[in-house]
């Protein structure tokens, strides 16, 4: 079994592209529905849409549906939502949405909860953003990513000279990102501004797996090329190895919400990173070595 | 035995040695750790208050944390913690004499009541640093205000707004905050406000108010805020504070007090004045004699008060007025705190005057400071919790102890690199440069395992030890410059926003790459090679 996969792998590889490319296609389209369903590409959170967020790290002793009804009830138009958050298993807070962006506002529901679960002021945190902020930085991401990837592409062409490695680069940068956000949107997950850092900081990652098949296969000459791919693949697999495992211990034990979302996306980013780069990479550099060989040829 | 030598032989090592002691100077702030400080330091000093007329000055924003002054005790009783402070602090009585001995001097504190009537030596007061590192309003809480002009502005402008809120926190005793300018790719300015410990809400709603004060007769504005018109603003018990000729009254919605305090005008503004005043008449009326118009106090358009004009003050161009106004809320107590919040804000516009323009408040955050500290803690336990596990994992795959060693160290030292530079340059720890640093260690991680195969590998045996590391070198230095390149843009997107984050990936990528990796490489290449 395992060695007729590694036989498809070796030979097949123009064909197993498809993969990766099909994935490409189905997320374009998952977030193209999303988009034509509610008006965004993702499911913003509040501090991407505007309205605010009031954390409680304190056992209320009352369950999170109660203290929603009962918020429902005494604030009826401010749209108020409950969510729970939890460490290794065990429920440590939990954070009230609400459309409110006026303080006036914000601090009649603040004075209500302190009341009802006897609060101190510092055991809360609040987050208000107005709504025009959030529009405002999402649209600003997108211009930074744009730039983000012509500058990688100028530097990938500066590093190896060549120009279907800085191709290759940017490309895979695009579908992690693209296929990243597709899953988390399957989630049903809310995005912070900290899953976008996330999201940036899977480039940072599947780089280090990008430059490491480039180096090993167009500028080295030792052992056949499919030894280099598997010597880049042993490497890049023990990397993809230890990040996967700190993730999911940060994904298990990590308290704060906004740190989980991060490790939730890298996770997923990890976990598509490896398509990306074994298949993806991996074939369009194959692709590239061969035409090369085959005009050296025809010379 | 020989090899550790030649470890510590090492040019690379070396390198990486200095700037660790380097880092442990900046951290520690000199040569002896300082991680036993208890007490309590002082964060800022109240203007005219009783600390401040003994002498103790606010901290200068620039000095770093273990600068700041530390008190030690109050009346010989030894201070440990925050508690003990305000425990002592809550039992003080107006008119006595209170020492308080700090870690530079040792100050002799008279006690007066304020203008709400309660006795407060003006401190604010923090758990004293252990090391030089800035902890942000993610771990340390406090209160985030991002704010944005409501048209566009010139620079100059924007500077001015930005003394100006600086000026009103001062006014409030706040001085160890950060006010900044952002602005995003799209150029629209932002200013960024940081603040921390517990803020009262009355200084976040005062942050976004333009602060126009106008004084009016009739249609004629006869003087402004600022320090243009207005030359001295009352703020002690003797003239400010609820208006005794008011006071409070309730009634079936609730209740209402009245405060008052004085202003001296300057002479042009007084002066002008008394050319509007001369031009009225006097009605006579129940109770006296009165010119004709009221003096209305504006704010931000919105009428806040109305004053009768004495007859007597007719043309003349008197300099001392008295402004007042009113709280209300639903009982009494909460009328006066109202009435003196109130009569704080108008104090504070009327002493640092209007901004040049509306500013509107996009995104404002209140960060719990025992959130911070739990916050903190779960981090470090997580960060130990993942080290130990991919630790484990690198040992399966390489089934050599003696990889692992290095490995840890560097990457401790990397970490230890970017908190000495934090340190230096005094930037905030926060939540964005938190992602940063996972990013680096990621990263760095990824590199170690790039450094030990480059090394290790199979195809490599043909080649001699200066060609792997270089080899292994130049892969590291690619993805470096790559990374750079995705992490410029973020400087400027989202008002500023991801720059911390940008700002330690770069960083902790720098110093990993450029310092820590090669001793890695280093220390790999002496204990593996046979």
């Amino acid at each position: 079994m395992l060695q007729k996969i590694k036989h498809v792998y070796e030979t097949k590889y123009k064909l197993l592209m498809i993969i990766p490319l099909l994935l490409l296609i189905l997320s374009l389209v998952q977030i193209g529905v999303q988009y034509a369903t509610t008006g965004d590409f993702v499911n913003k959170g509040i501090s991407l849409k505007g309205g605010s967020t009031i954390t409680i790290t304190k056992d209320l002793s009352i369950s999170p549906l109660e203290v929603e009804q009962s918020l429902q009830q005494q604030f009826p138009s401010a749209g108020i939502t409950v969510r729970t958050f939890s460490s290794a298993g065990r429920v440590t807070g939990i954070a009230i949405d609400s459309a409110l962006q006026d303080s006036a506002e914000i601090s009649t529901l603040t004075k209500a909860l302190s009341e009802q679960f006897m609060l101190e002021k510092t055991d809360y945190s609040i987050e208000v953003v107005g709504s025009s902020l959030g529009t405002n930085f999402f649209k600003q991401m997108v211009i930074a990513l744009v730039f983000s990837f012509l500058l990688m592409g100028v530097m990938v062409i500066l590093y190896f000279r060549v120009f279907i490695t800085s191709l290759m680069v940017i490309l895979a940068a695009f579908c992690d990102i693209v296929i990243t956000l597709a899953v988390f949107n399957l989630t049903g997950m809310k995005l912070h501004p900290a899953g976008i850092a996330a999201l940036l900081m899977m480039i940072g990652y599947s780089v280090d797996g990008e430059v490491i098949i480039s180096s090993r296969l167009i500028k080295r000459q030792d052992g056949t090329e499919l030894e280099r791919i598997y010597g880049a693949l042993r490497t890049g697999w023990t990397m993809t190895q230890t990040t996967l495992m700190a993730v999911i211990v940060a994904l298990i034990f990590v308290q704060s919400e906004i740190v989980k979302q991060i490790m939730l996306i890298l996770l997923i980013g990890l976990i598509v990173d490896i398509i990306v780069t074994w298949i993806q990479n991996v074939g369009i550099l194959r692709w590239h070595l061969e035409r090369k060989r085959a005009k050296h040829l025809k010379q | 035995m020989n090899k550790i030598k030649q470890i510590f032989m090492n040019w690379r090592v070396i390198l990486l040695l200095i700037f660790l002691l380097f880092s442990y100077f900046s951290i520690n702030g000199g040569f002896f750790p300082q991680f036993w400080n208890d007490g309590v330091a002082i964060r800022s000093v109240g203007v005219n208050s009783t600390a401040s007329r003994a002498g103790i000055e606010n901290p200068s924003p620039a000095s770093t944390p273990l600068e700041k002054e530390r008190i030690l005790s109050l009346n010989g009783e030894t201070i440990h913690s925050v508690e003990d402070y305000y425990s002592f602090a809550e039992h003080l009585k107006a008119n006595r004499t209170v020492t308080l001995e700090t870690n530079e001097n040792i100050y002799s504190l008279r006690t007066a009541k304020d203008e709400n009537g309660a006795v407060d030596l003006g401190l604010k007061v923090y758990a004293a640093p252990t090391s030089n590192l800035r902890k942000g309003l993610d771990l340390e809480g406090g209160t985030r205000v991002l704010l944005t002009p409501a048209e566009p502005i010139s620079d100059e402008d924007l500077e001015s707004t930005i003394g100006n809120l600086r000026e009103r926190l001062n006014v409030y005793g706040l001085s160890d905050i950060v006010v900044r300018a952002a602005s995003d790719l799209s150029g629209t300015d932002f200013i960024l406000i940081e603040i921390a410990g517990v803020t009262e809400d009355e200084i976040k709603e005062l942050l976004a108010k333009q602060g126009k004060f106008e004084a009016k007769v009739g249609n004629e504005t006869v003087f402004f805020g600022g320090e243009k018109d207005v030359t001295y603003v009352c703020r002690s018990a003797d003239c400010s504070g609820i208006d005794p000729q008011v006071g409070c009254s309730t009634h079936s919605e609730g209740a209402a007090c009245g405060f008052f305090f004085s202003i001296t005008l300057s002479p042009e503004a007084a002066e002008r004045q008394a050319q509007v005043t001369n031009q009225l008449t006097v009605t006579s009326e129940q109770g006296g004699d009165y010119l004709s118009e009221d003096l209305v106090l504006f704010l931000d358009d919105v009428e806040v008060d109305r004053l009768r004009i004495g007859a007597s003050l007719k043309g003349s161009a008197t300099t001392s007025v008295q402004i007042s106004g009113a709280g209300i809320g639903p009982t009494q107590e909460q009328a006066l705190t109202a009435a003196l919040q109130n009569m704080k804000k108008l104090q504070t516009i009327m002493i640092t005057g209007s901004l040049p323009v509306k500013l509107d408040i996009v995104k404002l955050d209140t960060i719990s400071p025992s959130l911070g500290k739990v916050f903190l803690r779960n981090v470090m336990l997580v960060g130990l919790l993942a080290l130990t596990a991919v630790s484990g994992v690198v040992l399966v795959r390489y089934r050599k102890i003696v990889v692992i060693f290095p490995m840890v160290l560097v990457m401790l030292s990397e970490l230890v690199l970017i908190m000495g530079f934090a340190a230096l340059v005094g930037w905030n720890l926060d939540l964005a440069s938190i992602a940063g640093l996972i990013v680096v260690v990621g990263t760095g991680m990824n590199h170690f395992i790039i450094i030990t195969d480059e090394t290790l590998r199979k195809e490599a045996v043909t080649l001699d030890w200066k060609s792997r590391i270089k080899n292994a070198l130049f892969i590291i230095m690619g993805a470096y410059v790559i990374n750079l390149g995705s992490l410029i843009p973020l400087f400027w997107a989202g008002a500023g926003l991801l720059k911390g984050f940008a700002l330690t990936t770069i960083i902790g990528m720098s110093v990993g790459v450029l310092i820590a990796r090669p001793a890695y490489a280093a220390i790999i290449e002496i204990l593996l090679k046979e």
